[in-house]
């Protein structure tokens, strides 16, 4: 375990580990382009040098392994005047388009320039190499190879994470720029990274291009619904729109997001997001609605039953146990789904495509019910008539509710959700607008944080699910989502 | 038409892979028997020897086009490569380059209309010291002037000047 003194401060560290990664440790911070800690090491930016007493000239921090007794300097005139002049080589052919580019507020260059530069160019602008101006580079990203520095991060993110190798630094030196095969899309399942780590604006997000200025985005901690997962994930929006979603790297789950998991939020926004109830194919008012369901439910008192969602959360899932216990007052209830679970690509993307299997497993430890095969039985052989479920948890039951014509009574965000020959839909609050506890295929329980209002009437589940038994006549008592969760081990 | 690898490359590759401890250290040596036998490296071919050599397309390209000595399209009889880094730019390489572009009426990567001479500007050839320097095919030319190329040029245009290639 060497011992190194860093700015005069004096840490231990692992054996093996970098400079840059000893200052970190610090809390020193060594700017720089190429290093990515989830990356192998390239070195070829040379922003992070340092110096090194007794060494001969300045040392690249991510670079250079800590050794007993090394005194290292990131502060002196030396290192800035290194910093700056790298700055100057890497803006010598920079397209300077700051104003029309959407990485400026959150760029590399930029950044460093205002901390370490602030020079003026010495190199004409007539006299600068062309590059590429953007392209359309697979369906997520936007190239544009004028405003590359050469880091090579994208290269050894396609290369060592998703392993399919689709970009290299084509030709050499000022020449050089980042391409793929010709006619070949970057389109990886994780493409969307690429933008994320690329410390300029060479990278961008097709999807998030234009619709915000990075300065005004508000940035709400949560967690990604795209399966079992369960990734942690930073929501950016403003003016109660979503505009784009980031991973929060952690040690457990995620450094990464999938491109599925990003574009989740399109829903909260879509052009079918349910605000009314809908009977059959027509909408209708809310109220009206919850009446509607009320009195199906209770001509079929004794034939109604109750299925969980995987897709729900662990308070709405109780919710909807409560109902079943305590409205319905009937055994006819589900919450057992049992899937294989296990990333399934080697990087995140999960065997089970629903977030919260094993939270709707607590539900049933804590309060029972039927097994998903008995629940199907009884909706095939009519002892269940009357079902009320979230719209994607109904997909287990479909053959059953089809053969025997039972009546499906969905909560749904979407209309896209909704499954074919429901009954009736009611909608609610998805997790964008409503927080929500979620457990992980690890178990690990994590929170969904809203981080924008729900249309006006559109509540959460819980509150649906209580008002519709009040509509049938009892009182659940829920006040707020952990009402519904007393009696479950949690 | 699909390009294919011959039988007759296939062998040879085999045993120039052997004698390294990785397939995909053959890269080099590989393309440039790609190159002897075609005269320069195909898109399609680069496509097959990254299949051959199971590495990512991109990865062979990247190497192709990094170095000046790959041509990635067919070149006229004899290939004009002056050197352009900085020994032989203040030796007086931009001044050789402007000769030959007037003199061939081409510029940079273009071959004449009687297919004799294609010229290029490449990278350093390692004969700083007897700069400025021009390859051609495979041969040497040092310590260039206007008046020497003139009559390289005339020589070769009557296939007077042997060259290994
Ligand atoms: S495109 Fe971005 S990530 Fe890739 S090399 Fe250029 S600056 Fe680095
Ligand atoms: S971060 Fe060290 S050389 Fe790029």
């Amino acid at each position: 375990m060497p011992k190194l003194t860093i700015d005069g401060k004096t840490i231990e560290v692992a054996k093996g580990a970098t400079l840059l990664e000893a200052a970190q440790q610090l809390g020193v911070y060594i700017p720089r382009y190429c290093y990515h800690p989830k990356l192998s090491v390239s070195g070829n930016c040379r922003m992070c040098m340092v110096e090194v007493k007794k060494a001969p000239k300045l040392v690249t921090a991510c670079s250079t392994e800590a050794a007993e007794g090394m005194i290292v300097r990131t502060d002196t005139e030396n290192v800035k005047n290194a910093r700056r002049d790298v700055l100057e080589f890497l803006l010598i052919n920079h397209p300077l388009d700051c104003p029309i580019c959407d990485q400026a507020g959150e760029c590399g260059l930029q950044d460093y320039y205002m901390e370490y530069s602030r020079a003026k160019s010495r190199f004409p602008q007539e006299e600068k190499v062309r590059r590429g101006k953007r392209r359309a580079v697979g369906p997520h990203l936007m190239l544009d190879n004028e405003r590359c520095v050469l880091c090579t991060r994208c290269v050894r993110f396609c290369s060592e994470v998703t392993k399919t190798s689709e970009l290299e630094v084509m030709e050499r030196a000022d020449h050089s720029y980042i391409d793929l095969k010709e006619g070949r899309a970057l389109d990886n399942g994780y493409s969307l990274n690429i933008a994320d780590i690329c410390p300029v604006g060479a990278f961008t997000s097709r999807d998030f291009r234009f619709k915000q200025r990075v300065w005004f985005l508000k940035k709400t901690p949560t967690v990604c619904l795209g399966c079992a997962t369960g990734c942690l994930t930073e929501v950016h929006h403003n003016e109660n729109t979503v505009h784009r979603i980031v991973p929060r790297p952690n040690a457990e789950t995620n450094t990464w997001l999938c491109d599925h998991g990003r574009m989740a939020y399109r829903a909260v926004q879509a052009g079918d997001r349910l605000a009314k109830g809908v009977i059959k194919n027509g909408l209708i008012d809310l109220e009206p609605a919850l009446r509607e369901v009320a009195s199906r439910i209770d001509e079929n008192h004794a034939s109604a039953a109750v299925l969980g969602s995987p897709w729900l959360s662990v308070e709405d899932n109780a919710a909807l146990a409560r109902l079943a216990a305590d409205a319905l007052k009937t055994e006819n209830f589900c919450f057992d789904f049992k899937a294989e679970q296990g990333i399934k690509d080697g990087i995140l993307i999960n065997q089970d495509p629903a977030p919260n299997t094993a939270g709707a497993a607590l539900i049933r430890a804590g309060r029972g019910g039927l097994t998903l095969e008995e629940f199907a039985r009884r909706v095939a052989d009519g002892r269940i008539k009357v079902i009320v479920t979230e719209a994607r948890a109904a997909a287990f039951i479909k053959d059953a509710v089809k053969a025997a014509g039972a009546r499906l009574i969905v909560f749904a965000t979407n209309k896209a959700e909704i499954p074919a020959g429901a009954y009736a839909t009611l909608p609610y609050a998805c997790y964008f607008e409503t927080p929500g506890t979620f457990v992980n295929y690890q178990g690990l329980k994590r929170r969904a944080a809203p981080a924008v209002e729900a249309r006006e009437g559109v509540k959460p589940l819980w509150a649906m699910v209580n008002k519709l038994a009040v509509y049938s006549g009892t009182s659940l008592r829920l006040d707020c989502a952990e009402d519904a969760l007393k009696g479950i081990e949690f | 038409m699909p390009f294919k690898l011959s039988e007759e490359f296939k062998t040879k590759a085999a045993h120039i892979c052997a004698k390294y401890p990785r397939k995909d250290a053959a890269l080099l040596p590989l393309l440039q028997e790609l190159q002897g036998a075609a005269g320069y490296v195909a898109e399609e071919a680069m496509d097959a020897l990254a299949q051959y050599l199971e590495l990512p397309y991109a990865r062979v390209k990247g190497v192709v086009t990094f170095y000046t000595m790959f041509n990635r399209a067919p070149t006229g009889k004899y290939h004009l490569q002056v050197c352009r880094n900085i020994s032989c730019h203040m030796a007086g390489a931009p001044g050789l380059l402007a000769h030959l572009r007037a003199k061939l009426d081409i510029t940079e990567g273009e071959t004449t209309g009687d297919g004799l001479f294609t010229l290029s500007a490449v990278e350093c050839l390692g004969a700083c010291g007897s700069a400025p320097v021009m390859q051609v095919n495979e041969d040497y030319f040092e310590n260039l002037t206007a008046e020497k190329l003139d009559a390289l040029l005339e020589d070769l245009k009557h296939g007077k000047h042997p060259l290994k290639r």
